[in-house]
């Protein structure tokens, strides 16, 4: 067995089966009772964290805790009064007494008489609970035999029976399947399902409902609506600008896994590194969207590397998070004060996820996808892209195929007259488009200074110079030529460059720049993901006039793009190769040369005679632009009297330059460049992970801050667990095996509490987010475990798992509660009973809109659009038709103004990974549930089905009208409340005809005036009366 | 939760509106500062702490929130040798290698800009303030201004959520919903913590998050007023709904709840039937808040012309004094567009102007209705600007980047010294010379007034003890009246 502890185990003792409520009898439990009064009172100082640490001493670990400080013993057991610790938390002199009066903490007298018995009980001490691998318990024997279904119920009924408690009665067959339908899809039964389920007379009608539940689509819509609150699911970006982001097909990933019933294990492994798996699927490669999800940023003026290192942090969080049950916020900053996790475990943990070839910020100009990105071209998309990349590989092998033909044509040439011709017209070389020789006055913000020929300009650095040219795609080819003088080795510079902007355009464009004294050209869709980039291995000389040349043939590759330095082919390094997608902007597609709006322009560098061209120059052209003689040497030369290399590169600027057939083979390839590209630039993207080749460096961030870099560190798991094995490579996937093992002591129960509270409305855990020494205990720890071990034995099966909890005596009970046990249990901790609680944000929406069927079922797609968003804080439009009725999980989700029915409703804002809802009942609720029209127009689409079910009765309208709100028949004190208000609204609308018509007339569909034997009145009576239930407890709450 | 502190005696959070009403005074009568009483203990109220952790001087603070960062060279700090330096380069020991924004920071040159604003000393007090704030200067003996703050964030996002939140980035709570939290509603019939954003102002882009309640229960978040019919989110009744007929619908649901709750305990239940019973009062009770059409002529015109669009700031500003006094607890306003990276001279004016009428007059009208001395009003954005030339130094134009090193903001009433200024900027206006405030200085001076220690409301999540002022803040002690 691979143990995950590191820390020995020897000293364990185990807890107490039992958990007493009162603590003033029975032994002291360590875990239980003493460990969160170090955390909370004692380990800020006296804790894991190195640097607050105060006088050496530490309470976190057990060495520490029992240490012989110099001539004293902090901690004695079974002597308290030798023990100084217990002499310090009760000195009279202020100055002594702990935690001192400064730190605001306090130790009451309840719980210095804790620590004192703890003492006097021979201060037992254990390692946290939940860093220790899961138990195997066996199920408590319990005297009332005839209750327990399963072993879940023998261990809640024994923690009952200590108590001297009995469990709840099982609740009624309505309630069950209502209960039933909610937890496992989201919506409420229908009335014939209740009815089936009522007359169901096989022995495991239970069973067969679960089933059922389980099987269903919806299943998935409704476990993915929490995991989407983990993953920090949005729609847009979030911070401040928060524009749109096309992240739902990963949100789909997840409804479909669920629904697929993917073992958690490997639903985990996927979303972490599924693109790390050999042969990984597009499927598995868009389940890692899972780590883009944070909120991303864009303003103006962001420095990158801060964002960068905020976006790893959240992955790191949000994985403590939603994985193992832990905070990794404070230890961003600091070791962690009262768990075993330093800032050093953070930082390792952070160097899996910094290895993906991101940028900060994303881009505000454009529309670029931050890369890594899947593309996930439609069926339609991929069969014409196969065939665009057909069509450029024959025309690159045609052009190829010509290239004998082209020789012998050469050869003739070489010796025919047309050559001399040539060798007159080279000036100018052929395809300038622009030539700035800055003969005249200099342009704004520069000045003349003697240049290369004649005149040329100093830049300032902030002023560019613009041109009128320079509107290339990424399948032309292009050269631009240019003389240039550095004054010194720029550590960046832009010499000139064609795109929207910088950082606010992910650099979308081509430019050429100076980088650490190197030259540096590239053609970029998204910096760094979606580019290509060579960098001269040489710094150029300052002072020195030099000629460039950037010549591009128009590949979309790095091999296609070269520098030239005075006339030469430039050794380079390729930086990047990886260009796939556009490269020109809405507009502004210019050449400006030397400075670009927020970056460093080229201050105090020389420029003259710059040329640009719309074609790729050879060699030998480019060797004249640089004021050599070649061309013309060899020109003049006779065919029989050229060498070798010579009449190589002539043949280059022949084919390049003059060779007809060439030019046309040229355009055609273009063509075809073309028109794979069109089809390309249309994909959709979604942001993946995908590893970097090479490792990019991680470092130990003093106090966090993203500049101030301490040392460089390697990925690795925290080292309170037991390591990773020395061979196992060092990447995602192993972390995300390592995660998932089987005897990892918090991911299996850190996901099973999930689910428990999503059936039980608390975990077991009710700090689901925390299960460290601050966390609460499990209030059933041994249950805790053997589900956490049963759920690992069953293959991380989810839905296994929810069956055996749903199946239990322990759910099954009924929410009645009496005053008594209220009062002794206000909190439901002992699960006596079953737990009652508003529902969901999602299921009050859905189950409205259900009930009227109005709900529009679909699975998938881009988000909907219902009323409130276009009254939220950032309004946008609405939809209209069926993107109004969508389920709530497909709801538009804006984080700088999330919808605000759901916000009312307590949903979770997604900023951040939150496993948790908090639970708030507040008069804004009550004003949704009353005014919202879509809640109007739910109870308008119900009341009209009932109508044509129920015709002219009223009472069967009303009656029907309870029971498909609440799940059950009225009692006749209740059909008499609502029949009541039917009346005296029928009577009220039958007066004000008007009224009637403008409460019809909520929302955007029509009602229906085609009701047999309905005169408006009635419709809008009963529309009242249905409006008025969906405020009524019966509906809003799970029971 | 309430941890008591021996040295300080608890004070328990008392109800002006409540005891207006012992006294038969309703709201818009007029109380003096006598009549607040400011020993009486009277209950507690819905927020967690029992009892605040020592005397509180206010009862409730407006918070003017001016986003984009107002330029204090142009306004508050008067800097006549950054005007007598004008043009000149920034030096490298006044900046001393800090670092500047991404959008200025590449620029190879630094030009100093004056500002090109007239300075007058104000009031007894002798405050300087530029010519663009007439109005502000006739109310200068009420303010404390405080030169010195500074914050960490160079950006806008990272910045005003540190402002409002107390960390650079989202997911913790306001300080709005650390203040409902810990104090609760003191008018059961309004929200305790209410939003405004001026209309229609673009620039700099406001989150919600800024009025969140991050991990605190959500019913601390700040509730928006809207400055169109419905002020709450559906607050009014739907079209063909009227008050009988809602009446009729509430007690119908009233009497289905009874009857639950006649089946056997149901505290949720109990809790539902109240908070209708809220809702259909803030039905009446925020219309009637909201109601400018009431104000007498005189009140409109101090507050300017602007009062009678809604949505306005001078509008909000109104409100915010409707609010005060109907006892709502935090009262945030936000007013964008001080982000005058380019043409400052038109656009600072333009900004002064909406602003510089209505915040005097509110600050008036708080005083003559005895307000002003348990309401603590505080004003600025979330950093200020650069002395220097962001872009071209022109003649007629330039503009300022942002600067985090050293900005102005001012408080008023509710237990802070009035005609005073506090901390000094050096005489370029880069850096701090005298007493800096950090805003977690300010967070903790804010919660000090209202009676909190910062460091003991806590939130412990994912257990840790959150505060507002996260690990830094000393409440500024010398301000205090």
């Amino acid at each position: 067995m691979f143990h995950l502890l590191r820390i020995s185990l020897s000293a364990l003792f185990f807890v107490a089966a039992l958990a007493q409520s009162d603590r003033s009898h029975g032994e002291v439990d360590f875990n239980r009772d003493i460990r969160p009064l170090f955390a909370d009172r004692c380990l800020h100082c006296h804790g894991p964290d190195e640097e607050k640490r105060e006088g050496e001493y530490r309470l976190d670990i057990r060495e520490g805790a029992f240490a012989v400080l110099d001539d004293h013993r902090a901690i004695v057991p079974g002597d308290v009064e030798a023990s100084a610790l217990i002499e310090r938390i009760t000195s009279e002199d202020e100055d002594e007494r702990m935690p001192p009066a400064d730190s605001k903490r306090t130790l009451s007298a309840e719980e210095i008489d804790l620590l004192r018995r703890w003492v006097a009980e021979g201060a037992k001490w254990d390692l946290h609970w939940s860093f220790r691998p899961a138990e195997r318990p066996e199920a408590p024997q319990v005297t009332d035999q005839s209750w327990p279904r399963d072993e879940i119920d023998q261990f809640v009924l024994a923690r009952l029976e200590a108590e001297g408690l009995e469990p709840g009665a099982e609740a009624d067959r309505e309630r069950l399947i209502r209960r039933l339908s909610f937890d496992l899809t989201g919506l409420p039964p229908t009335l014939a399902e209740i009815d089936a389920f009522l007359t169901d007379e096989r022995p495991d009608a239970y069973g067969h409902l679960v089933d059922r539940l389980l099987a269903s689509p919806r299943y998935g819509e409704r476990m993915a609506s929490l995991w989407l609150d983990a993953a920090r699911y949005s729609d847009t970006y979030g911070y401040q600008v928060d524009r749109d982001r096309r992240v739902w097909p990963w949100r789909d990933w997840v409804i479909g896994a669920f629904n697929d019933n993917m073992p958690y294990d490997l639903f985990i492994q996927n979303q972490l590194a599924g693109d790390l798996f050999p042969d990984a699927t597009k499927e598995q490669i868009l389940a890692t969207t899972f780590n883009r999800l944070h909120p991303q940023k864009t303003e103006g003026g962001s420095i990158p590397e801060e964002f960068q290192n905020e976006y790893v942090a959240d992955r790191v969080q949000t994985l403590g998070t939603a994985v193992l049950g832990l905070a990794f916020e404070c230890c961003r900053c600091h070791d962690h004060k009262s768990d075993p996790i330093t800032q050093n475990d953070f930082y390792q943990l952070s160097a899996f996820f910094n290895n993906i070839d991101e940028f900060g910020l994303y881009s505000y100009s454009t529309d670029s996808v931050p890369t890594p990105t899947l593309r996930l071209p439609t069926q339609e998309q991929e069969k014409e892209l196969s065939k665009a990349k057909q069509a450029v590989a024959e025309q690159v092998a045609c052009a190829e195929g010509l290239e004998t033909e082209q020789r012998q044509a050469f050869e003739k040439w070489l010796h025919s007259s047309e050559r001399d011709q040539a060798l007159k017209s080279t000036e100018p070389i052929s395809g300038q488009v622009a030539h700035l020789d800055f003969g005249g006055t200099a342009p704004h913000g520069a000045k003349s200074i003697p240049g290369q020929v004649g005149k040329g300009v100093q830049l300032s650095g902030d002023d560019p110079i613009n041109t009128q040219v320079g509107d290339f795609r990424r399948y032309d080819p292009f050269t631009i030529s240019l003389w240039m003088r550095t004054p010194d080795e720029k550590k960046r510079a832009v010499i000139f460059h064609r795109s929207l902007g910088w950082t606010d355009a992910g650099s979308r464009g081509y430019e050429l720049l100076l980088e650490e004294g190197k030259l540096s050209a590239a053609l970029i869709h998204f910096w760094p993901g979606n580019a290509i980039r060579i960098r001269t291995q040489e710094k150029m000389t300052p002072g020195a006039w030099v000629h460039v040349a950037m010549v591009y043939d128009g590949s979309s590759s790095a091999d296609g793009l070269q520098l030239y330095l005075d006339g030469a082919p430039a050794p380079v390094d390729v930086v990047r190769d990886c260009l796939s997608k556009e490269i020109s902007g809405k507009d502004g597609d210019r050449i400006k040369i030397g400075a670009r709006d927020r970056d460093r322009g080229f201050s105090d560098g020389g420029l003259d005679e710059f040329e640009v061209y719309t074609r790729q120059l050879s060699p030998m052209e480019i060797d004249a632009l640089a004021g050599g003689t070649q061309l013309s040497a060899a020109l003049e030369k006779s065919a029989d009297a050229l060498s070798a290399a010579e009449r190589e590169a002539l043949w280059q600027f022949y084919r390049l330059s003059l060779d007809p057939v060439h030019k046309e083979s040229l355009a055609s390839l273009r063509e075809a460049r073309k028109a794979e590209a069109d089809v390309h630039d249309l994909v959709a993207e979604i942001m993946v992970m995908q590893e970097l080749p090479d490792r990019r460096p991680a470092f130990f961030l003093t106090r966090g801050v993203y500049h101030l870099r301490a040392r460089e560190v390697k990925p690795e798991t925290p080292a309170v667990f037991l390591p990773l094995p020395k061979k196992t490579p060092r990447n995602r996937l192993s972390l995300a095996r390592w995660l998932t093992d089987g005897d990892h002591p918090l991911t299996a129960r850190v996901a099973v509490n999930r689910f428990w509270q999503m059936l039980f409305g608390e975990g077991l855990v009710r700090t689901p987010e925390d299960f460290g020494s601050q966390g609460e205990m499990p209030t059933h720890p041994q249950l805790l475990d053997y589900l956490s071990n049963d759920f690992v034995d069953h293959n991380w099966d989810v839905k296994h798992l929810l069956k055996k909890i749903v199946q239990s005596a322990t759910y099954r009970q009924s929410s009645e509660v009496t005053s008594e046990l209220l009062e002794q249990d206000p909190e439901n901790q002992l699960l006596a009973r079953a737990s009652r609680y508003q529902l969901p944000a999602e299921m009050l929406r859905d189950a409205a809109l259900y009930a009227g069927g109005l709900l529009v079922e679909r699975i998938g797609g881009p988000p909907a659009k219902p009323y409130e968003v276009a009254v939220s804080f950032k309004p946008v439009d609405h939809d209209k038709g069926e993107g109004l009725f969508r389920r709530s999980v497909y709801t538009y989700w804006k984080r700088t103004g999330p919808a605000p029915v759901m916000m009312a409703l307590d949903a979770s804002k997604r900023d951040v990974c939150r496993v948790r809802r908090s639970r708030t009942s507040s008069p804004l609720q009550a004003l949704v549930l009353l005014n919202d029209p879509q809640f109007v127009e739910a109870g308008r689409h119900l009341s009209e089905k009932l109508l044509h079910e129920h015709g002219t009765s009223d009472t069967g309208v009303l009656a029907a009208m309870f029971r498909t709100l609440t799940g059950r028949r009225p009692t006749e004190a209740e059909l008499a409340v609502v029949e009541k208000l039917y009346q005296q609204q029928v009577a009220y609308f039958a007066d004000h005809q008007q009224q009637a018509e403008r409460y019809l007339t909520t929302g955007e569909s029509a009602y229906d005036d085609t009701l047999p034997c309905s005169p408006v009145e009635r419709l809008a009576a009963h529309s009242v009366v249905a409006a008025s239930l969906l405020n009524y407890e019966g509906f809003t709450m799970k029971r | 939760m309430a941890i008591h502190n021996s040295k300080c005696e608890p004070v328990q959070v008392k109800s002006r509106r409540r005891m207006l009403k012992q006294l038969g005074i309703g709201f818009g009568g007029i109380a003096t500062a006598g009549m607040l009483g400011r020993s009486a203990p009277v209950e507690a109220s819905g927020g967690i702490l029992s009892a605040t952790h020592h005397l509180p001087r206010a009862r409730r603070v407006i918070f003017l929130f001016q986003s984009g960062g107002p330029s204090q060279m142009d306004t508050f700090d008067y800097k006549p040798e950054l005007n007598a330096k004008h043009g000149t380069q920034l030096p490298a020991e006044v900046r001393m290698g800090q670092r500047l924004t991404a959008m200025s920071g590449n620029q190879t040159s630094l030009p100093l800009v004056g500002s090109p604003f007239k300075f007058q000393q104000h009031g007894e007090s002798g405050i300087w303030m530029s010519e663009l704030l007439p109005h502000m200067a006739k109310v200068a003996d009420e303010l404390c201004v405080i030169k010195s703050v500074h914050t960490d964030a160079i950006n806008h996002g990272p910045a005003v959520t540190l402002v409002q939140t107390g960390s650079q980035f989202p997911g913790r709570p306001s300080i709005g919903g650390w203040i409902s939290y810990g104090l609760g509603a003191e008018n059961e019939d309004l929200p305790p913590f209410v939003v405004m954003v001026t209309k229609d102002k673009g620039g700099q882009p406001l989150v919600s998050r800024l009025w969140g309640s991050g991990f605190l229960p959500s019913k601390n978040q700040g509730v928006r007023f809207r400055s169109g019919k419905d002020p709450i989110l559906y607050l009014g009744n739907p079209s063909g709904i009227d008050p009988q007929t809602r009446q009729r619908m509430l007690t119908a649901l009233r009497d289905l709840h009874e009857m639950q709750i006649e089946k056997g305990a149901n505290p949720e239940i109990e809790n539902k039937i109240s908070q209708y019973d809220l809702a259909f009062r803030m039905q009446s009770s925020v219309p009637e808040a909201t109601r400018i059409e009431d104000e007498p002529e005189h009140v409109l015109k101090k507050y300017g012309e602007d009062v009678r669009n809604p949505g306005s700031y001078a509008a909000n500003c109104l409100l915010a004094r409707r609010l005060a006094e109907r006892d709502v607890r935090f009262i945030q306003l936000y007013h964008q567009g001080w982000d005058q990276h380019g043409n400052l001279v038109k656009s600072l004016s333009r900004q002064c102007q909406e602003t510089d009428q209505p915040t005097a007059a509110l600050l008036s009208d708080l005083k003559e209705r005895g307000l002003l001395e348990d309401t603590l009003v505080v004003w600025g954005g979330e950093f200020g600007r650069t002395n220097y030339c962001q872009g071209k130094l022109r003649n007629d134009n330039f503009g300022r980047d942002h600067h985090p090193r050293c900005f102005t903001m001012w408080m008023a009433g509710g237990g802070v010294k009035g005609g005073i200024n506090y901390g000094k900027t050096g005489p370029l206006c880069y850096n701090i010379a005298e007493n800096p405030v950090h805003v977690f200085d300010i967070q903790a001076t804010l919660m000090h007034l209202l009676g909190i220690d910062h460091e003991r409301l806590t939130f412990k999540y994912q257990g840790r003890h959150f505060r507002l002022t996260d690990v830094g803040g000393k409440v500024v002690h010398p301000i205090l009246a």
